[in-house]
């Protein structure tokens, strides 16, 4: 009986939580392009304040970009 | 119940089935993009080999796939190749400032409902299927790339001179 329960709670838990996913068809990729999807809104800011950043933490690597953390790359 | 959270976990995410060789090609129909109110019927094509083609102007591999489709329809178009162009921008006017950079003089159809795709069950940008004259999908190429224009290129020689 606790099996069957645990059973329906999985089977509840699965399908709520399915109700939140939105799968985007290869096709569909044209939403993810759009410039309000960018994770940065400009590219190039974004890299000099991360240039900017990494020098002045001395923490040049960090946001996935090689170097040696001297700031001069 | 580990069964159960198994078939949860992959069963969800609804499967339709893609369009491969040898299965026949979705009658559909879309709107073009130049003129709305003018439906393009796929099944108007019958008797031709037709070249169904999936794009957009985000696809990146799309830059070299049109260019490649369109001198292939210049030369075997009096050969009765036919080669349709579905769009699958978001923002018409993304479309039509690719089309500036790169001009095609095949038919183009919108496909904003998504009804073309899914009727082909598109896996990959760009999708191109090859259709023989009897309206069966002979090939399909999912991406494309230098080597996929002269596969194509021998493929439709081969479907142009069977007959319909």
């Amino acid at each position: 009986m606790t099996r069957m329960r645990m059973a329906i709670a999985l089977a509840a838990m699965a399908a709520a939580a399915a109700g939140g996913c939105a799968p985007v068809a290869p096709y569909q990729r044209g939403y993810l392009a759009r410039p309000d999807m960018a994770l940065e809104e400009s590219a190039g800011t974004a890299k000099a304040l991360e240039k900017t950043f990494a020098a002045k933490e001395a923490a040049s690597g960090g946001g996935s970009v090689g170097g040696g953390g001297c700031g001069c790359n | 119940m580990r069964a159960l959270a198994a078939f949860l976990l992959f069963a969800l995410p609804g499967a339709a089935a893609a369009v491969e060789p040898g299965k026949p090609m979705p009658s559909v129909s879309a709107p073009q993009l130049e003129a709305p109110s003018a439906p393009l019927a796929l099944g108007s094509f019958r008797g031709s080999v037709v070249y169904v083609d999936f794009w957009a102007s985000w696809c990146v591999p799309c830059r070299i796939s049109m260019p490649a489709l369109e001198g292939m329809y210049r030369k075997y178009r009096g050969l009765g190749l036919r080669v349709v162009g579905v769009n699958k921008d978001v923002a018409r006017a993304d479309a039509e400032r690719f089309l500036k950079r790169v001009g095609v003089s095949f038919p183009l159809v919108a496909d904003g409902d998504d009804a073309v795709a899914r009727a082909f069950d598109v896996q990959a940008m760009p999708s191109g299927y090859l259709v023989d004259r009897r309206g069966i999908v002979r090939y399909v190429h999912r991406g494309f790339t230098d080597e996929t224009a002269s596969a194509l290129a021998a493929e439709i020689e081969l479907l142009l001179k069977e007959g319909a």
